[in-house]
């Protein structure tokens, strides 16, 4: 080992070092979000291309707004994962500037936002999962809304929903949270009580992964009423479910140009629901750390990630793969 | 890696040790050592420092550190119950006074608090500049539209800022009295200004309802009644002996002594400490906002969230300026308690 660096660096100082880094992998810096399901991602991406395509990589711990609002001022960081792209319409603008690759939809069942209720209380009632059976008894469900925070893109469209439902008149009241943190708490607080809850989240998530919930009926999707929702001045907001969100694994375009290899296998990063939840659900019930999810996922979807990457690369790994 | 096993194995507790070994979820670094294929000896340092999880690995019935953040969680749901039957009702007056002020600050009309804020910063600050400089931040706040919102910040500042003096100033004054008091409290307060707020208000959530404005209530007040003690304490110690001397050769009582002699000679440090008050409720404005306060705080995290910049900067000037219309006024009449014991 050491008498490979040793060489690596004699090379690197001789000044053979461009011309290899060319055909190796050099420095990636992918993005580390504050979610969960993103997290797993990352570093299942990091191990594979540190083991399999020597790349040295830098996690930058991030969020979305602020990973794309660097990406377009400074091209940095190469790989951003797991990008809603609905609620970043900056996105958007910087693929039509070409600054940006779309590589894949790393989540390929998409994202599933809604309004949910907990197992237990559908359970008991199962008439509240439609919108009509928690009209009628708006008491069951704690007789509030929580909302997700100012802010947040799903703010105007659930807004919208909630007046086209007359859920407000039927004695609803709209909570509206100060952060993520608070509205996953609430999850996990009226859990530990079996308490009533209502209200706005998102899968592939931790919270849904540990805290079984029925997903509210808000009626099928309806492309024009949701483009009127998702503004704030919306006028004429309709009842419409959401749509499948898309999730997208994104890279700079240089990037992409410059390690095509990489680009590939981030092209191939790929993760159905069902496989992402029983990872979350793995992770939590273990309390393990994102790290160890993500070498839960290696070690037991050898077959999933095995086919993701290239011939040399697979040779690497092969001590795994077996 | 498991350089502990032979340590364990020549204090003869090998067996107790793998009983009822269960499977820990696999690290990065052993998932390396399986993917260079080499012996695990040849990684990772070579006397690691035995840590719980470094000694769980030689040892199975050695809990990982994960167990001990894993057992502070559950024992803090286990007494969940008790404390809410004991922190809910105690506390719930909080939310009243915050849901009052609120609804007062909110509902009363901008012809009537402008100017009543006005007269109140004119008798408390004596001060015409101060007055004026009040009267053009109301005004500017209105010509902007975040009349409301700056309202709602005020109002949540008043009733924490007072809350956190009427307790203070009491704690303050039991501190001085006593030297054990101020060895217990001093590491509290320490406490209350670096742990950061996320740390206690979540699980604040498993106690009381999260739509309960006392939730921020008990952010901002925790952390902004710290000065008004330290300094109520310090102003109290700092009392000249010998007019305490004085005192005593007069025959007058403790509380005499208190009310009369010591609180009027440190009210200058007491009024310092309030002014630090009101600046340290401000600054906490938008932690609040992350737990639903409503206000300025709200504005500056929708800025920040959607890279509406112009929102999130003329909200944090706006937080700026109330800070300084605060911090003129209370040191406007700092300045006057001042001017009334010199001429004494």
């Amino acid at each position: 080992m050491k008498l490979k660096h040793l060489i690596a660096v004699a090379a690197m100082a001789l000044g053979f070092g461009t011309t290899s880094a060319k055909a190796d992998c050099s420095e990636v810096s992918i993005t580390e979000m504050d979610w969960a399901s993103s997290a797993v991602v990352t570093y299942v991406s990091k191990f594979l291309m540190e083991q399999g395509y020597g790349c040295t990589v830098q996690l930058v711990p991030s969020s979305t707004t602020p990973a794309v609002a660097s990406l377009a001022e400074t091209g940095e960081p190469d790989i951003v994962t797991e990008l809603w792209a609905a609620y970043t319409p900056a996105y958007f603008d910087l693929k039509e500037q070409g600054k940006v690759v779309e590589l894949a939809n790393v989540l390929v069942d998409g994202g599933v936002e809604g309004w949910w209720i907990p197992q237990y209380l559908a359970d008991e009632y199962p008439e509240l999962t439609t919108i009509e059976g928690i009209k009628a008894n708006p008491e069951l469900v704690g007789g509030r809304f929580h909302d997700c925070p100012d802010g947040w893109g799903c703010n105007f469209t659930n807004n919208s929903n909630l007046k086209a439902s007359g859920l407000l008149e039927a004695g609803i009241e709209r909570f509206q949270h100060g952060s993520g943190e608070t509205l996953a708490t609430a999850i996990a607080a009226a859990y530990e009580d079996k308490a009533p809850w209502f209200g706005y989240y998102w899968a592939p998530t931790s919270v849904l992964g540990s805290y079984p919930m029925a997903q509210v009926d808000m009626g099928p999707y309806n492309e024009e009423a949701h483009n009127c929702n998702v503004r704030d001045d919306c006028e004429t907001p309709a009842m419409s479910s959401y749509p499948t969100a898309i999730v997208l694994t994104v890279a700079t375009t240089s990037f992409a140009d410059e390690e095509p290899e990489i680009a590939e296998l981030m092209r191939n990063v790929q993760f159905t629901n069902v496989q992402m939840n029983e990872v979350l659900a793995w992770q939590d019930s273990n309390n393990a750390s994102y790290e160890e999810a993500a070498v839960y996922f290696l070690t037991n979807y050898k077959d999933v990630w095995g086919s993701w990457l290239n011939d040399e690369a697979r040779g690497k790994l092969a001590a795994l793969l077996q | 890696m498991a350089r502990y096993e032979g340590l364990f194995d020549a204090l003869g507790l090998r067996e107790w040790c793998d009983a009822d070994k269960t499977e820990a979820p696999m690290s990065m670094a052993q998932l390396l050592a399986q993917a260079s294929g080499g012996s695990e000896e040849a990684t990772g340092p070579v006397l690691p420092f035995p840590s719980l999880d470094t000694l769980n690995e030689a040892c199975a019935r050695i809990g990982q550190t994960r167990d001990l953040t894993e057992g502070i969680e559950q024992g803090f749901l286990a007494i969940r119950g008790q404390l809410k039957f004991v922190l809910d009702p105690l506390t719930q007056p909080l939310s009243w006074m915050l849901d009052g002020a609120l609804w007062v600050f909110e509902t009363a009309p901008w012809w009537f608090m402008m100017p009543l804020l006005i007269l109140v910063s004119w008798f408390v600050s004596k001060s015409r500049g101060v007055t004026l400089f009040v009267a053009f931040v109301l005004f500017f706040f209105a010509a902007i539209d975040h009349y409301n919102v700056a309202m709602q910040t005020l109002a949540i500042v008043f009733v924490c800022t007072g809350l956190s003096v009427g307790f203070g100033v009491p704690i303050g004054i039991g501190m001085s009295k006593s030297d054990t008091a101020q060895r217990m409290i001093v590491p509290i307060l320490d406490l209350l200004q670096t742990l950061p707020t996320f740390v206690y208000l979540i699980p604040l959530i498993f106690l009381f309802s999260v739509t309960e404005s006392k939730l921020f209530g008990i952010a901002i007040i925790l952390y902004a009644i710290v000065p008004v003690i330290r300094l109520t304490d310090l102003g109290i110690r700092l009392v000249d002996k010998d007019v305490i001397e004085a005192a005593n050769a007069f025959g007058m009582t403790n509380r005499q002594k208190l009310v009369r002699v010591e609180l009027p000679l440190a009210l200058p440090n007491i009024m310092a400490g309030v002014n630090q008050t009101i600046m340290m409720s401000l600054a906490m404005v938008v932690i609040a906002s992350l737990v639903s306060a409503p206000g300025l705080g709200v504005l500056v995290l929708r800025g920040i969230r959607n890279l509406e910049l112009g929102v999130g900067i003329v909200a944090g000037l706006g937080i700026v300026l109330l800070a300084v219309i605060l911090d003129r006024v209370s040191k406007a009449a700092l300045a006057r308690v001042d001017k009334q014991r010199n001429t004494h």
